[in-house]
């Protein structure tokens, strides 16, 4: 057999007889393409760097095999639709708008349609920027982006719609909030105790990843420490009252969508993931404790396959690493990357210009997904960036074609096919490399909470953004149908199908207005002299480092004190978040 | 580089919306073009972006909304603008923004609409072949 | 002088905004007319007190900055901020970041703020913002800060335009104290140690005070070092208090305002001087002439300047400078 060294030998060669000649016929700079060997693989060791899947370190894969595989006959058989589903005990589709009662009624005529799982809750930004909807600065948000969240009584509105056979102690529920996440959680453990649910049964998944939203998505309220602080207690209360309930949903998904590079978006998330571990073990918990409650959303992705794989294999590895050789975790599930969505191809991929090859595009991610140890969700519907919501259309073929790479194309059939290849091993080991060396540069920064307050890593994200741009105008990179391919003899392949807003209208028109009556009402009715207390003992308590103030956010919530009266208590205690330098 | 005065231009994003990335992109490239960029970052309100504008004497307001609120946001904007007597600064707008909402935009008085996809040379362009002289 | 330039500096008297930030537009743009608009300006000069605040990139001046604008607020004064970037040399832009961590100072009524480019001026700080500091004094304003840049010469050209200058240092900068230039140690009247909640801010005052009893050439009081930590609001009452003494003990400091208006007379005629030479000469085409020569070698520069030069001494010789300010 052939040593390394030999074959370095004999790439030599080709170069020189086969490329450079061939280089310089076509007067070219350098070869357009590359070709790897076995000795690009450098202490390439099967075990330690792949491993198998479902065992440390987890690059081939978090099981032995799927879900999704081993029920891909029975579901071609039945018609299972593969997203959308929601069957009882699942979580739904991501789902909101308008008043509570606007979204239960949703979520009643889904369930008319057989949808059956839980809420998947979208927040409008004045819920999510901690403001309530008669605030000044809710004005023309209130149930737009998302529905619209005062108090208690909004929350037990919505779960009209989750109780009698799907009550919450088998519907689990799921909650896109960041900054004001002990609030909602604080609810949900409300209702629970309302309704005789006991706390142990209750499942479900608050994103609750605070600091990306710093460098990734905007809706942050408080600075970066005290915002840990509520982390922390979120992370002790939910491990001692709620074990079924995940405690986070992190993930370079946003930091990608907003400019990060690769490297950056596993480096941060590993920061921020270290920073979130970091917590509880200062908290006093081993960290097997709530590590196996710690979700991943997603990472981001792009257009080019090889190092999407590349990207998602190197991340199991390092968290995988990091939680057993940093941490001392010795549960399997406390080292597992557990996400929904494996590669894929980020929305920011999609154009506006022949949104047609956006399924083109989004198949692409499906065959990266599929091949690195995850589903082959494709992922966008093509229209999404028109941003009038998802036609039907558009989302028939995103199952389809997500069908066929399961069914047709067989993709689940082998675990981490690249394992082995010396292009991947190599490209995993550069993007490992990436990552780390950006880890380096946080930890000399004083590390993740550092790197954020100072600004460094929302700059890096911008400036990487603004490269990404510079590259695109200059046809450096080229998007199909943007910056290439335009000229006149192209077809402007347009979309003519009408997509149905996916909420009323009307009802989107009235929302604020509505709400604001509502909390009038709520307000006049409640025990104001409750309140007053309640949110006078949650202020002691959020003085105090050491507190959790999760019980007095409880007490708040069941008083019906509003999420901004709640929130304004810690933006007097902890103050809030300055704007980073640009 | 050219020898005729300064553009400045204000890119803000009002409301809610924490989405920075093509705003900031933008300022970068207006920068590039020469401009000098004032940022005020998110959750701006729209009567403050009015008068930063009008502080800072900018030629052009650039906007950048993608949670669907543009209208009623971009509307209060302009008005402030109109009753600080300050009718002459440009408005310009990015972000997610429907095609069937450019008729009323224009007719808000908003310049141009630019959005994904756009190089920012079309939106250098747009600014410098509108912006009007210099009042008192 | 021109109609629309009166209006506007009737408008800056009479106290409206609009005006004011009109006027400083043009005159930063140099537009014709602005020496003419800034005699009327100065006709109607108060007694403003710049403060000059300085030190390296990531220190936190510009939230300092506001913290302080707001303090001084509170004490009933009527404050201008002018917060300096560094415009790029490549394209000429600039990118103004600075009022965006200013946002308690942005809603507070006797603050106005002002972001000004470099434009290419050395060192970092411009002639214009002196001028629009004149202008804010003459719409009123009684405190005038100044937040530079942070690099180049900054410090040392800042106090030429300040009756304080305050430079802010942050722990956590490797090497504390060396981050700050030489010639500092002579010229600034606060130290600031800003994020005085990080662990080494100690460290750093310890340093600063250590390199003060090394310096021996200073005249006056040996600078306070203060210590802040701006986002939490705290310092800042002691800071500002120190500065208002510190302004008062000044107003008493003739020699330090006859050193500063000689300073900026002299450059402003020097500025003056080279911009019109380089004008006339450039016309001309004697500018380009001499470049040949000096290129083929046919001459060299320093016998080129001495052709030159006889005709542009004469009209600044003794004598003719007698005539002209008599």
């Amino acid at each position: 057999m052939s040593t390394n060294d030999e074959v370095r030998k004999a790439k030599v060669a080709w170069e020189e007889t086969l490329v450079a000649p061939r280089v310089k016929k076509y007067k070219l700079e350098e070869s357009p393409t590359r070709f790897y060997t076995p000795a690009d693989r450098k202490n390439f060791d099967f075990l330690t760097k792949v491993g198998f899947p479902g065992e440390f370190p987890f690059t081939a894969g978090n099981e032995p095999f799927a879900f999704f595989q081993l029920n891909a006959r029975k579901a071609a058989l039945s018609g299972y639709r593969t997203s959308g589903a929601s069957p009882v005990g699942s979580v739904g589709k991501y789902s909101g708008f308008g008043t509570p009662g606007d979204t239960r009624d949703y979520h009643f005529n889904c369930q008319k349609e057989g949808q059956m799982g839980g809420p998947n809750v979208a927040f409008d930004l004045a819920t999510q920027c901690g403001y309530d909807s008669d605030s000044d600065f809710a004005e023309g948000e209130v149930g737009r982006v998302g529905m619209a969240l005062d108090t208690l009584e909004d929350f037990e509105i919505l779960y009209e719609a989750f109780d009698g056979d799907l009550n919450i102690d088998r519907t689990p529920s799921a909650y896109t909030i960041n900054a004001p996440a002990v609030v909602v959680i604080a609810m949900y453990v409300a209702l629970a105790e309302k309704r005789g649910v006991p706390l142990e049964k209750l499942r479900g998944t608050p994103q609750n990843d605070i600091l990306k939203e710093f460098v990734g998505r905007g809706t942050y309220i408080f600075p970066p420490k005290p915002s840990i602080r509520l982390f922390r207690d979120i992370l002790t209360f939910s491990t001692e009252h709620m074990p079924k309930m995940n405690i986070t949903s992190i993930g370079g998904y946003h930091m990608r969508e907003a400019g990060a590079s690769r490297a950056q978006d596993l480096a941060f998330s590993l920061a921020n993931g270290h920073c979130y571990i970091q917590a509880g073990v200062d908290a006093g918990l081993h960290v097997d404790q709530f590590a196996p409650m710690i979700t991943f959303n997603g990472f981001g992705g792009s257009m080019e396959l090889y190092q999407e794989v590349a990207f998602q294999r190197a991340a199991r590895r390092m968290w995988a690493r990091m939680l057993k050789e940093e941490f001392g975790a010795k549960l399997k599930k406390s080292m597992l990357i557990r996400q929904s969505l494996a590669a894929h191809i980020g929305c920011s991929s999609t154009t506006l210009q022949r949104p047609i090859n956006n399924h083109t595009r989004a198949v692409v991610g499906g065959i990266a997904g599929g091949m690195c140890g995850g589903m082959p969700n494709v992922f966008p519907p093509y229209d999404e960036p028109l941003g009038l919501g998802h036609s039907n259309e558009g989302m028939q073929m995103q199952i389809d074609a997500t069908r066929i790479l399961l069914h047709e194309v067989k993709l689940g059939e082998v675990s981490d096919p690249w394992a082995g290849s010396y292009f991947m091993e190599a490209l995993t080991d550069e993007i490992e490399a990436e990552a780390q060396a950006e880890l380096d540069k946080i930890e000399k920064l004083g590390g993740t909470l550092a790197a954020i307050e100072s600004g460094y890593m929302s700059r890096a994200i911008a400036k990487n953004a603004y490269e990404k741009q510079k590259k695109i105008e200059t046809q450096e990179e080229f998007i199909v149908g943007v910056n290439c391919f335009t000229g006149d003899n192209e077809i402007e392949v347009g979309v003519s199908s009408t997509v149905k807003p996916p909420y009323d209208p009307e009802l989107m028109k009235t929302a604020e207005e509505r709400q604001k009556v509502n909390l009038a009402k709520v307000k006049a009715r409640r025990d104001s002299n409750a309140v007053t207390s309640a949110l006078a003992a949650l202020r002691v308590s959020a003085k105090d480092e050491s507190v959790n103030v999760m019980p007095d956010v409880i007490a708040c919530v069941k008083a019906y004190a509003t999420l901004q009266e709640i929130c304004d208590v810690f933006r007097d205690e902890f103050g809030v978040a300055e704007p980073f330098r640009v | 580089m050219s020898t005729e005065k300064t553009i400045r231009a204000l890119i803000a994003k009002p409301g809610l919306d924490g989405h920075e990335r093509g705003a900031k992109v933008v300022a970068y490239g207006l920068r590039d073009a020469g401009f000098e960029v004032i940022y005020t970052g998110l959750r701006q309100k729209p009567d403050d972006i009015a008068t930063t504008a009008v502080h800072e004497d900018v030629d052009v307001v650039g906007l950048s909304v993608l949670s669907g609120a543009h209208l009623s946001l971009t509307r209060r904007v302009i008005a402030k603008l109109n009753e600080l007597g300050a009718e002459d600064i440009l408005v310009v707008l990015g972000g997610v923004i429907p095609d069937s909402d450019r008729a009323e935009l224009k007719e808000m008085g908003v310049s141009g609409v630019f959005t994904a996809g756009t190089p920012i040379s079309n939106i250098v362009e747009h600014i410098e072949q509108n912006i009007s002289a210099s009042g008192v | 002088m021109l109609e629309s330039w009166q209006k506007l500096v009737d408008g800056v008297k009479e106290g409206r905004i609009i005006s004011l930030a009109k006027c400083i537009t043009r005159v930063e743009n140099r537009e014709p007319g602005w020496k003419d608009a800034m005699k009327a300006i100065c006709a109607e000069a108060g007694t403003p007190r710049v403060i000059g605040i300085t030190g390296p990139p990531g220190a936190g001046k510009s939230t300092l900055t506001g913290k302080i604008a707001s303090c001084f607020s509170a004490k009933g004064l009527q404050v201008g901020i002018i917060a300096i970037d560094p415009s790029s040399p490549f394209s000429g832009g600039a990118l103004l970041g600075d009022r965006l961590r200013m946002s308690e100072a942005f809603s507070d009524s006797n603050i106005y703020i002002r972001s000004m480019a470099t434009r290419g001026a050395l060192g970092g700080l411009c002639q214009a913002a002196r001028d629009v500091a004149r202008i804010m004094d003459a719409f009123g304003k009684d405190i005038i800060i100044i937040e530079t840049v942070g690099v180049g010469q900054d410090e040392i050209e800042v106090v030429k335009a300040a009756d304080l200058v305050a430079v802010v240092s942050v722990p956590g900068q490797g090497d504390g104290v060396q981050a700050i230039k030489a010639g500092i140690m002579e010229i600034a009247d606060i130290f600031v140690v800003n994020k005085a909640d990080r662990e080494d801010a100690d460290v750093v005052v310890a340093d600063i005070e250590g390199m003060l009893n090394m310096t021996c050439e200073r005249s006056g009081p040996t600078p306070s070092v203060i210590k802040t930590t701006a986002l939490e609001n705290e310092g800042i009452n002691d800071l500002v208090e120190l500065m208002t003494q510190l302004l008062d003990d000044q107003h008493q400091d003739r020699q330090r305002d006859e050193l500063r208006v000689k300073d900026e007379l002299l450059l402003f005629i020097e500025r003056e001087i080279s911009r019109h030479v380089t004008e006339v000469f450039g016309n001309s085409g004697v500018l380009e002439r001499a470049v040949q020569d000096i290129l083929s070698r046919n001459s060299n520069l320093y016998s080129v300047v001495d052709t030159l030069l006889p005709g542009v001494e004469n009209a600044i010789s003794k004598e003719c400078a007698k005539e002209y300010y008599s």
